[in-house]
C-alpha cells in the first residue's frame, strides 16, 4: 500500500491507501475524492485530473511528456511548475506519503 | 483464448426501429438479462453495463476506433482523427485541442458565446409559443462552432446542413447512393470554405481551430486539417443542440427541481444530468483487435462491439431511479462524453457554453417558460438521440 494525501481547495486533507501501479487519479476516483474528475479514464484527453504535487516529491516523478505539458497549458486552472495530470503519476513504494493539492477548478 | 468459451448470446428480435423509438426499456432488460449480446439487426455486440463500456473505451490497443467497414470514410472523403488510434490519433487531436481547452474558452469563446446567445435569445418573442429546436438550439450551436472552427462566414443553415449530411452519410450502412451524393456536395462546399478561411487566418491568426492548425510550427497535413474540422462539424452541432433541448425538457418537466436549480444556480449539475439522462451520442463502436473475453463470453478478433453509453448512464449499479431526471444526485459519473483517448474534444466547450451560459440566460429572460404540450415532444434516435421539437410558451 502507498499512502496518498489529497488536499482540497478549502484545505481538507484526505489520506487513502493506494495500490502500487495505480495512478493518483484512479486512486482518487476509487475513493470518491472530490476535486479530481478524471473523466477520460487516464488517457490525457480531458485535463480534469490536474493536481499540484508537493515539491518534496518533485524529484521522484518521471518528467512530463509533451502531450501532458500541452494539456496542462490549456487546463481550467493555471498550471504551475509542480502541476501534473494525476493520471500520469503511477504509485510506487518510493512515493509513499505523496501529497497533492487540487486546483480551483477542473472543468 | 480457447474456442470452448461460448460466444455471447444472439438476439434476433431487437429491431433498429424499436431502438430508434425508445431504446431505454430494451437496455434496461439487457443490463439485467444479457449485458453482452450479439444483436443481429445491428450486426454488433452490444455492451450495456457501465463498467464494460468504460473498460472497452479505455483500452484502445485492444478495441480500435479504426473500423474500415464503416461508411464514415466515404461520407467524409477522409480518414478523420475519430477513426485513428495511437500516436497518429494523438498528434491530430493535439493539433486542434488548444482551441477547445478551458483556457481558450475563457479567453475567447465564452465571451463570444455570451454575445451570440444574447442575440439569439433576444430575438425570441415574449408571450408566444416557439419551438426552441429550429429557433435557438440548432442555430446557436452552429454559430458558435463556426467561430470556434475558424469559418465564421459559413451560415447557420450551411453549418447545420453540412453536419446533418455528414452524419447521414456516416450512418449510411446500406451504402445507398443518395446520402453520399449529398455529402459529396457538402464536402465540396466545406473544402472551399476552409480554403478561403485558411488563407485569411494565415494572414491574421486567431484562436480558432483552423488558425491554430494552419499556423502551427509543425502542422499536420492539409488533408487532415480539413478532415478534422469536418469531424467537429459532424459532431459539434447536433450534440450541444440535443443536450440543450434535453436539459430544458427535464427542467421544465420537474418544476421543483428547476426552482432549486435557479435558487442554487446549479446549472452545471443540470447540464451533467441532462447528458446522463439522454446521452446525445448514445453509442460508439470499436473493432476488436485480438480474441478476448467480456463477462465470460468469447469476443473474437474482428468483431465490432458497440459500447452503449446511453445504457451505461442508466446502470442501476451506479444510479438510483436512473430513468428520472434528477439534478441533485450525489455522484454522476456519466459517460455522455465517452472515455479514453477519444473522449469528446468538445466537452469543455459544451459545458462552458450550454451549461454555464445558455441555460441561466434563457431562464433569466423567461423564468416562467413552460412546455405547451409535453406529449407532443417527439424523442428520436438510436446512435444519436434527442427531442425533435420543443414548443414552449415564453414567459
Ligand atoms: C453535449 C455535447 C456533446 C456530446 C454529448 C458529445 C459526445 C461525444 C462522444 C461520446 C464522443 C466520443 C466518440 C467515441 O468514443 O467514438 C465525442 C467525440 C468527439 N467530439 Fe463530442 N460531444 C459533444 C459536443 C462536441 C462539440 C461542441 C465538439 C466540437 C467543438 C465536439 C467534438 C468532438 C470531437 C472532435 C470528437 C472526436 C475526438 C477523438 O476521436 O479524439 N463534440 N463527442
Amino acid at each position: 500500500m502507498v499512502k496518498v494525501t489529497y488536499i482540497s481547495v478549502s484545505g481538507v486533507e484526505t489520506t487513502v491507501d493506494g495500490r502500487e501501479g495505480d495512478s493518483v487519479m484512479a486512486t482518487a476516483v476509487a475513493n470518491n475524492i472530490d476535486g479530481i474528475v478524471g473523466e477520460c479514464g487516464g488517457s490525457m484527453a480531458c485535463a480534469t485530473c490536474h493536481v499540484y504535487v508537493d515539491p518534496a516529491f518533485a524529484g521522484r516523478l518521471s518528467p512530463r511528456s509533451d502531450d501532458e505539458e500541452a494539456m496542462l497549458e490549456g487546463a481550467a486552472s493555471d498550471p504551475r511548475p509542480e502541476s501534473r495530470l494525476s493520471c500520469q503519476i503511477r504509485l510506487s513504494a518510493d512515493l509513499d506519503g505523496l501529497v497533492v493539492r487540487m486546483p480551483e477548478e477542473q472543468m | 483464448m480457447s474456442d470452448t468459451i461460448e460466444l455471447a448470446p444472439l438476439d434476433e428480435a431487437i429491431t433498429i426501429a424499436a431502438l430508434t423509438a425508445d431504446p431505454y426499456p430494451i437496455y434496461k432488460r439487457l443490463r439485467a438479462e444479457s449485458p453482452v449480446l450479439r444483436v443481429k439487426s445491428v450486426g454488433r455486440t452490444f455492451l450495456t453495463k457501465a463498467s464494460d463500456t468504460k473498460l472497452v473505451k479505455d483500452n484502445a490497443a485492444l478495441f480500435s476506433s479504426d473500423d474500415p467497414n464503416t461508411p464514415m470514410k466515404r461520407a467524409f472523403l477522409a480518414h478523420t482523427l475519430m477513426r485513428k488510434d495511437g500516436k497518429e490519433h494523438m498528434r491530430e487531436r493535439m493539433a486542434m485541442l488548444p482551441a477547445l481547452m478551458p483556457k481558450t474558452i475563457s479567453a475567447h469563446w465564452a465571451p463570444l458565446y455570451e454575445r451570440l446567445a444574447a442575440e439569439y435569445v433576444g430575438r425570441l418573442p415574449r408571450g408566444e409559443v416557439v419551438d426552441l429546436f429550429p429557433t435557438l438550439a440548432g442555430p446557436l450551436a452552429a454559430r458558435i462552432l463556426a467561430h470556434i472552427m475558424g469559418i465564421p462566414d459559413a451560415s447557420d443553415e450551411e453549418m447545420q446542413r453540412w453536419s446533418q449530411v455528414l452524419i447521414d452519410g456516416a450512418g449510411n450502412f446500406g451504402w445507398r447512393p443518395e446520402p453520399f451524393a449529398d455529402s459529396d456536395l457538402a464536402n465540396a462546399e466545406m473544402d472551399a470554405c476552409l480554403e478561403r478561411n485558411a488563407e485569411r487566418l494565415r494572414a491574421e491568426p486567431d484562436a480558432s481551430a483552423l488558425s491554430i492548425m494552419v499556423n502551427s510550427q509543425n502542422p499536420i497535413p492539409w488533408s487532415q486539417i480539413v478532415a478534422n474540422v469536418k469531424i467537429a462539424i459532424g459532431g459539434g452541432i447536433n450534440e450541444p443542440r440535443d443536450a440543450a433541448l434535453t436539459i430544458l425538457y427535464g427542467l421544465l418537466s420537474e418544476r421543483d427541481q428547476l426552482a432549486e436549480v435557479q435558487r442554487r444556480e446549479a446549472w452545471a449539475e443540470a447540464f451533467e444530468e441532462g447528458g446522463r439522462w439522454c446521452a446525445p451520442i448514445q453509442a460508439s463502436s470499436r473493432l476488436v483487435m485480438e480474441d478476448t473475453e467480456i463477462r465470460g463470453y468469447r469476443i473474437p478478433k474482428g468483431d465490432t462491439v458497440m459500447t452503449i453509453q446511453a445504457s451505461a448512464n442508466h446502470d442501476e449499479e451506479l444510479y438510483e431511479d436512473p430513468d428520472r431526471f434528477i439534478v441533485f444526485r450525489e455522484r454522476n459519473p456519466h459517460q455522455a462524453f465517452g472515455s479514453g483517448p477519444h473522449h469528446c474534444a468538445g466537452a469543455h466547450v459544451s459545458r462552458r457554453t450550454v451549461g454555464a451560459i445558455l441555460l441561466p440566460m434563457l431562464f433569466d429572460r423567461f423564468p416562467d417558460m413552460e412546455i405547451v404540450d409535453p406529449g407532443s415532444v417527439v424523442w428520436h434516435g438510436f446512435g444519436f438521440r434527442g427531442p425533435l421539437n420543443l414548443a414552449v410558451r415564453l414567459k
